[in-house]
């Protein structure tokens, strides 16, 4: 092995080594902070010296070109840290720079149900900026698994888990009575009507998810208690009973139209781990108003760079099973032919 | 320590038991006797993840308590596979392993079924975490190779097995691609659900910190072969302690909050 190659080895070993002891760094300092860290100029120098010195590799290694797995992977590590590149902040405003495309790489939209919006607010930023296009919002809603459930513990800690199902009647055990659920509330809200309290289910936006239960001692005494969702452990001095009512959320779905030139040219029901793509951009489900429901929160972030990731993963995924796994399968399989 | 007084529990106390007493049996030299109680725990264990499977109605890998139980499910085929294809021994260690990793899911962690949250309902759940549990336990029998060949511990000539640096390669060689596969699917999924695909999170940065350190050993072992065979098993060895690291201290510890956090 000549001198160049000596040292190109050893400054990858090198490298390799400084990225473990920076991952690991990193990993102590929580997601922001080493996001920063990692995007901060120096660690970007070590990113190019590293592409740098896998395109050197390429080059000074014959045996990297002519072993197609070795060349698969480390070209698509190369590959990962070109898009990784391009897809960052800097990226963006060299892409901008150069050949004048301005996206916006980051940054989160509000929407209000039945409105329409393209104001993005950049992340890490102040700054508000428009997409082309609009995106309108027909509805957001959270579904939840079922059944739902009453959870209900007495004072000598004994655990009961009801489903909840309106006028159905569960026994707690003979010393102890039955429960039911009455009502369901999806916003409970109380009013005074002369001198008496009324509860309903208020038709407005917001959200106060409760029920009514009844509960019924064996000596035949009748108690009403009401469960709220946002506010568990609710528990008055006298009472016999902590009741909670949850519910495990499934999923959270924003049905969103695109719009341009007052045209719908794409519809999506976006959800987690379904975002839309269109225009250059992915929109992901981010946030949502969880006092009434009425607006949903869209992170926006630029496609830039993703492609070229994506062929990098490809490629050093194809890489790695040839070489170690595939290729080896072929020759086992021409030594037993022979 | 939280006993298990449940049809689950029970499963996973006899798969327990049978590989610890195949480990005994096989170190008094009663191979057959062992590797009947070997399989015997490996039955166990099926059985313990399929009920788990039913009980909690979506493949259990959701959290650390899945993922132990399908661990110690894996042990064995893995074991069979590098004795009969790829000529590397360790069954003995197998069965301690399959012990050590069961045990946790049998006394510490909570078998509470769950539902899935939204960010875990993607068809790259499985993948993700499955090959990742796979690779994990062919780097679990590279380090146990590693640490024979420190040791200075030989196979029996008979039984025409790799030597120990040999043998921690070729395991190396067949958990690396599993080991890049579960990095890739995860970045592609953390694209897909939280908008990146890498997002700087501990348990993102201790796996790609694992991931390096068999990239170290790759490049360590071209540079000088097997000039230096106790540095080549100490980067194995040190390779599955930042596994270890990964899969426990990451989401048990509050020193790393991140999107992880809900595989407790």
């Amino acid at each position: 092995m000549n001198r160049f190659r000596r040292i190109v080895l050893w400054a990858a070993l090198t490298l390799i080594i400084l990225l473990i002891f920076l991952s690991i760094y990193g990993a102590f300092i929580g997601a922001e902070r080493a996001k920063a860290f990692f995007n901060s100029l120096p660690l970007s120098i070590c990113w190019i010296a590293l592409i740098l010195l896998l395109i050197t590799g390429i080059w000074v290694f014959s045996r990297l070109i002519h072993i197609p797995g070795l060349l698969f992977m480390h070209a698509g590590c190369v590959l990962i840290l070109t898009g990784a590149v391009c897809s960052s902040q800097a990226g963006h405003k060299l892409q901008s720079k150069l050949f004048g495309i301005d996206k916006i790489p980051s940054g989160q939209m509000i929407i209000f149900e039945g409105a329409s919006e393209n104001r993005v607010a950049l992340e890490g930023d102040d700054q508000v900026r428009e997409l082309p296009f609009y995106a309108k919002l027909k509805d957001f809603r959270i579904e939840y698994y079922k059944p739902e459930y009453l959870y209900i513990q007495n004072r000598e800690g004994k655990n009961w888990k009801i489903p909840v199902q309106i006028n159905t009647e569960f026994s707690l055990g003979d010393d102890i009575g039955t429960v039911r659920i009455v009502t369901k509330f999806e916003n409970f809200k109380i009013k005074i009507e002369g001198d008496e309290r009324v509860f309903y289910d208020d038709p407005q936006p917001g959200l106060n998810p409760a029920l009514e239960v009844e509960i019924k001692s064996p000596d035949g005494q009748v108690t009403a208690r009401y469960v709220f969702e946002r506010f568990p452990g609710h528990i008055h001095p006298g009472d016999n009973f902590l009741l909670s009512y949850q519910r495990v959320i499934s999923e959270y779905i924003s049905e969103l139209q695109i719009i341009r030139d007052d045209e719908v040219v794409a519809e999506k029901n976006i959800e987690v781990n379904h975002p839309l793509h269109f225009g250059g951009y992915h929109f992901y489900q981010a946030d949502y108003d969880n006092k009434a429901g009425q607006y949903t929160i869209l992170m926006v972030i630029s496609d830039t760079g993703i492609t070229i990731v994506y062929a990098g993963y490809l490629m050093l995924c194809v890489g790695v099973f040839w070489h170690f796994w595939i290729k080896h399968l072929f020759t086992v399989k021409k030594t037993n032919g022979n | 320590m939280e006993i298990k007084y449940t049809i689950q529990g029970l499963l996973i106390y006899i798969a327990i038991t049978a590989y610890l007493l195949a480990f005994l049996v096989t170190l008094l030299r009663r191979k057959k006797a062992g590797h009947i109680l070997y399989i015997f725990g490996f039955i166990a264990a099926v059985l313990s993840f399929v009920y788990r499977w039913y009980d909690v109605h979506h493949v259990p890998l959701q959290n650390l308590f899945e993922v132990f139980l399908c661990l110690g499910m894996v042990c064995y085929p893995v074991s069979w596979f590098c004795r009969r294809m790829l000529r590397v021994g360790g069954g003995c260690g197998d069965m301690l392993i399959g012990a050590v990793v069961l045990f946790p899911a049998g006394f510490v962690f909570n078998a509470q079924p769950q539902h899935l949250p939204p960010a875990l309902q993607s068809w790259l759940f499985v993948p993700h975490v499955a090959v990742y549990a796979i690779s994990y336990i062919f780097m679990t029998k590279a380090a146990f190779q590693a640490v024979q060949q420190l040791a200075g511990i030989a196979p029996n000539p008979d039984e025409n097995l790799l030597p120990p640096e040999e043998a921690t390669y070729r395991m190396i060689c067949v958990g690396f691609p599993l080991l890049t596969l579960g990095l890739i699917l995860g970045s592609w999924w953390g694209k897909l659900a939280w908008g990146d695909y890498w997002g700087w999170d501990p348990k993102e940065l201790w796996s790609l910190a694992s991931w390096l350190v068999y990239v170290g050993y790759f490049h360590f072992r071209y540079m000088f072969g097997k000039k230096h065979p106790r540095i080549n098993s100490a980067w194995a060895v040190a390779g599955i302690l930042v596994i270890v690291i990964t899969l426990l201290w990451v989401n048990l510890s509050r020193l790393f909050p991140g999107l992880h956090s809900y595989a407790i």
